[in-house]
């Protein structure tokens, strides 16, 4: 196996030590080891350096994380001074955050989920749910492959890389994407699930759907979902207790 | 509930569900909509896991996992809602309950991978000498202990969610009308989460006007059946 396809491989694991301290630094590190491994016989002591950098504090959307890992790494093999690499990371951590974030979080996941629970209100069935996965899965391993690729090939020069590509673009396709279908799939689903208990019984969860709604807009970032669902649990065993 | 054979295959992707969240792969597995269908597989009846996983989906499209944001931890909790459906049946009236079981151990889970997150942050701390040095197998070690702790809480966190299922399944007894009224009001927030957090994500731009549009065509589909 060569070292990039372990290092691809190893971004799967990114994540695998994130913490406060250093976020995905140490997965980083790991996942650099096996590019790393021809600068040892190159140059021992500017491995060690290497080594060190690249498990120090860094973030960004991990599927996006093997851009900074491939620029890091070729700047590293190319001589770049040392502390101009430790720039490069810092300075790809918020780009990098925040279109992984736009293209994948608030894009093309909830497009595709959107889009599996609209199909599967609309008698898709379970296969739906393989679809979901195999479509998102093949976006992501392709988008990961171009990262480390296109990382290794630019090395310092990444950010006009990054900029050229098909991601900023992609990233404005996506949210919009995800608007329609997560609208497609709602009053689908709806009539799917409360449809199926009864006419008042759909009529009483889109009221439910209407206060949780209000309430979300009222409470701001202090409303979350799972609280104000056991809330609703709460209040209804009790008005069934004392209605019975 | 289900047989020892299917509790350890609902333990094991429980597992593998918990790391999916974070750690390892991150291939969506996670999703309440494809561990609850999994996991109904597993227990007998798909059809109680795929729709125990798809309201527990609508809740977990209210918050955006971004950055270091905290959130619940759907995954293993939805093999456990969706095994207690498939070991009652009759998903109409077991879906209220199910999703009140997801959402308390969804709740718990937030909880360990926050405190698993610091864990792993002091466990850092103590190697710092060996991460400064360039110790390669400092790393290497940090990595993969780091995913055996995430594989420990994710294995805890599935088993806390069968057993909530099992003791429901055991001790509670609730009249139809009532398990019928919790399945419409978890059905309401499922809804509400899911709405709420799309016109949250939508701000004010050409995206809410895709969700407009979306939404519409949704209601012309629904009156067209």
């Amino acid at each position: 196996m060569t070292g990039r396809l372990r290092a691809f491989l190893r971004l799967y694991a990114v994540q695998g030590a994130w913490n406060y301290e250093r976020m995905l630094g140490v997965g980083m590190g790991y996942a650099a080891e096996p590019l790393l491994e021809d600068l040892r016989r190159i140059d021992p002591v500017r491995h060690t350096e290497a080594v060190v950098r690249s498990a120090q504090f860094f973030n960004s959307h991990p599927y996006l994380a093997g851009l900074a890992l491939g620029a890091s790494v070729r700047a590293e093999y190319d001589g770049a001074p040392g502390p101009q690499v430790s720039r490069l990371r810092t300075a790809l951590c918020s780009p990098l955050g925040a279109l992984g974030d736009q293209l994948f979080w608030a894009g093309l996941l909830p497009a595709m989920v959107g889009l599996a629970l609209a199909a599967i209100a609309l008698g898709a069935g379970p296969w739906m749910v393989v679809a979901f996965l195999l479509a998102f899965n093949l976006v992501r391993a392709w988008t990961a492959g171009w990262a480390l690729r296109t990382g290794l090939r630019t090395g310092m020069m990444v950010g006009t890389a990054i900029g050229s590509s098909l991601i900023p673009r992609a990233a404005t396709v996506a949210g919009a994407a995800a608007g329609f279908s997560v609208g497609l799939a709602a009053p689908l689903v709806a009539v799917w699930l409360a449809g199926a208990l009864g006419r008042a019984e759909l009529l009483g969860a889109a009221g439910v759907a209407a206060a949780g709604v209000v309430a979300s807009r009222l409470a701001g970032p202090r409303y979350a979902a799972p609280k104000f669902a056991l809330l609703a649990f709460g209040v209804t065993l009790l008005f069934r207790w004392v209605t019975r | 509930m289900p047989d020892a054979p299917a509790l350890a295959l609902l333990l094991a992707w429980g597992t593998l569900v918990g790391l999916d969240l974070v750690s390892v792969p991150q291939a969506m597995i996670a999703r309440p909509l494809v561990a609850g269908t999994v996991a109904g597989w597993i227990a007998g009846d798909t059809e109680a896991g795929l729709r125990v996983g798809l309201l527990l989906e609508l809740l977990a499209l209210d918050v955006l996992p971004v950055g270091a944001s905290r959130y619940p931890d759907y995954g293993p909790a939805t093999v456990g809602a969706a095994a207690f459906a498939a070991a009652v049946g009759g998903w109409e009236s077991s879906l209220g309950i199910a999703a009140a079981i997801g959402v308390l151990v969804a709740l718990v889970g937030d909880w360990s991978l926050f405190r698993l997150r610091h864990r792993i942050a002091r466990d850092i701390q103590a190697h710092a000498a060996a991460l400064a040095s360039g110790d390669s197998g400092a790393i290497r070690a940090l990595q993969w202990r780091s995913i055996a702790r995430d594989a420990g809480r994710s294995v805890a966190l599935t088993a806390l969610a069968l057993a909530l299922g099992a003791a429901a399944t055991r001790w509670l007894s609730l009249d139809m009308v009532t398990a019928r009224m919790l399945s419409m009001v978890a059905i309401g927030c499922g809804l509400a989460a899911m709405v709420g957090g799309a016109i949250r994500s939508a701000g004010r731009g050409a995206r809410v006007r895709w969700l407009a549009i979306g939404a519409v065509s949704g209601l012309a589909l629904v009156l067209l059946r």
